[in-house]
């Protein structure tokens, strides 16, 4: 019995040892109490070597665990880490809403600008309704080109636009006879923005909005990609587009074989077998693609044609009418926070600048007191002068606006 | 020196190893009982004496963070948070602007342009009996 009682004895002494060393080792926390909740975190303490993920969020301001979860007070990694939303990406479009949504956040109305969520959740980079739509109708499994599946399912109760539509259903594969639609799942779901990417580096890229706001994921040392930007290079875009091509007879795809060259912006841009003109591949593609292009307005459409709006002459006009514009008259327009997001032109009220014909503005564009309109590339700062059509020497017919009619003049040799 | 039983050596380790045990148990519960929560927010901020801030003057208090204002009237303080999400706003020729999403306010903090929808909040300031400027953000 003593010696049963000598053995408990040390037992306990062992087991108060134990957990005053365990206690001992934890490292003496950095506290940071945000602005916005007022609530201590203790993230800091081992992540306090991150940069700064933007001048939009703050860490001061944010902190972390409003957009990433996880347990606030924990010292120990795996505790801290058990709660955390989304793992290391909560843009993923699975936790985005939980996130980075909230009024005053990217949940906010149309009307404010600020229903960034609800638009990417319905825009056809999301919801692969385009592809899954037209491979349906190309193989008679649907009798028209209106989207009725998505990758996941989706409904829009306010349609806004003539080719919205109410609904998506989740598109099953298993439901579908045809071979070739089943092999299209296999190989060709991967191509939204919510999709793993495929492997090699010229795919590189996360999910959700950091697959296009978080660029050059390549380039991080591991485990310390912390970027949102809407500076957003050629480069980032070419991770989907431009890197190759279907094959509908086998549904297959096929990866380009020419690999990326840094700074050969002329190689890389389109696939050798694209016509493009000097502009297509000297800007960047969201210095004439707009966020309601690339995030959607919030409708669900059949397919990118009905979202995807910019011609040449939204820049360049025609030779009967001058691009579109408009002098900044209103403190609050929306050109205003989206120059303030990428400082790279110094919008002021008065300046005129080019509209897309839904009134979008092209705020990295400016209206020259000669006449001549301006254009500032958004992820290089590079100044490019716009060539209006009107008053020079082509001949053009200013209503067909197709790439393969501008392209006969003034596509580029590669 | 008397051999120690058996009985009397598993004794004597057993009164060792509860000692040892009851004084780090003790030793424990008093940290514990002395834990310290994390302070609360400060809310009042001594910024010196008032005769650092002259009449005309405007102060840029950086730890509050606020702009005092010595005016004719009197002592009035601006909040430099911003009333869209909290970020500091920065002084700017036009009065203020933040620097997250670019809310821009007048010198005396009125909304400019969004998105922020309301002014700057205005903080007390107190003068205490041996003439300190007393900032209260409560």
């Amino acid at each position: 019995m003593k010696r049963l009682i000598a053995l408990g004895s040390a037992i306990l002494l062992f087991a108060i040892v134990a957990a005053w060393w365990m206690n001992s080792r934890q490292p003496k926390p950095i506290v940071l109490i945000p602005t916005l909740t007022g609530k201590p975190e203790y993230c800091l303490t081992c992540h306090s070597d991150l940069p700064q993920i933007s001048p939009s969020h703050p860490v001061k301001t944010f902190g972390c665990v409003i957009c990433h979860g996880g347990v606030a007070l924990a010292l120990n990694a795996d505790l801290a880490h058990s709660t955390l939303r989304g793992g290391a990406n909560p843009s993923d479009l699975s936790v985005v809403q939980e996130n980075c949504g909230g009024s005053n956040c990217h949940s906010g109305g149309a009307a404010d600008n600020n229903n960034h969520i609800q638009r990417v959740m319905t825009s056809v980079q999301s919801t692969y309704a385009g592809a899954i739509t037209n491979i349906l109708y190309t193989f008679g499994a649907e009798s028209d080109l209106t989207a009725r599946f998505g990758i996941r399912a989706e409904s829009d109760n306010q349609i806004t636009t003539t080719t919205g539509v109410p609904v998506l259903q989740a598109f099953d594969p298993a439901k579908q006879t045809n071979p070739l639609i089943q092999k299209f799942a296999v190989n060709c779901l991967f191509c939204h923005i919510n999709a793993q990417p495929l492997p090699g580096p010229q795919f590189d890229r996360l999910t959700g909005c950091a697959a296009c706001h978080t660029p050059n994921v390549a380039s991080y040392p591991q485990g310390q990609i912390h970027e949102l930007t809407t500076d957003i290079p050629y480069t980032q875009c070419n991770t989907c587009h431009n890197r190759g091509n279907y094959d509908l007879q086998t549904m297959t795809f096929l990866q380009r074989t020419d690999q990326p060259q840094p700074d050969n912006r002329l190689q890389n841009y389109y696939q050798p077998i694209a016509q493009f003109t000097k502009c297509e591949y000297e800007l960047d593609c969201i210095d004439c693609h707009t966020r309601i292009e690339a995030m959607g307005d919030g409708d669900i459409h059949s397919n990118e044609a009905d979202i995807q709006y910019i011609q040449c002459k939204t820049c360049h006009g025609t030779p009967t009418q001058l691009p579109l514009t408009k002098t900044l008259t209103d403190p609050n327009d929306i050109a205003f926070r989206q120059a303030q997001l990428n400082p790279v032109v110094d919008l002021q009220l008065g300046d005129t600048i080019l509209v897309t014909e839904k009134g979008e503005p092209l705020w990295n564009t400016r209206l020259l007191p000669d006449g001549t309109y301006q254009l500032v590339g958004k992820a290089t700062g590079q100044v490019f002068t716009i060539p209006p059509v009107m008053g020079s020497g082509c001949t053009q017919n200013g209503t067909d606006q197709s790439s393969a009619y501008c392209h006969a003049c003034h596509s580029v040799q590669r | 020196m008397p051999e120690l039983s058996r009985r009397d050596f598993f004794k004597l380790i057993t009164t060792v190893l509860l000692t040892i045990s009851g004084a780090l148990g003790i030793g424990a519960l008093i940290r514990f009982l002395n834990y310290q929560t994390e302070p609360p927010v400060k809310t009042e901020f001594d910024i010196g004496p008032m005769e650092n801030y002259p009449i005309g003057s405007r102060s840029l208090v950086p730890d509050v963070p606020a702009v005092l204002i010595h005016s004719q009237t009197g002592f009035t303080a601006l909040s430099l948070v911003c009333t869209h999400l909290g970020c500091t706003v920065m002084q700017q020729d036009y009065g203020f602007g933040c620097p997250c999403h670019g809310s821009r306010y007048d010198a005396n903090g009125n909304v400019l342009r969004g998105p922020a929808q309301n002014p700057l909040r205005s903080l007390r300031v107190e003068i205490t009996a041996d003439q300190h400027l007393i900032l209260r953000t409560d």
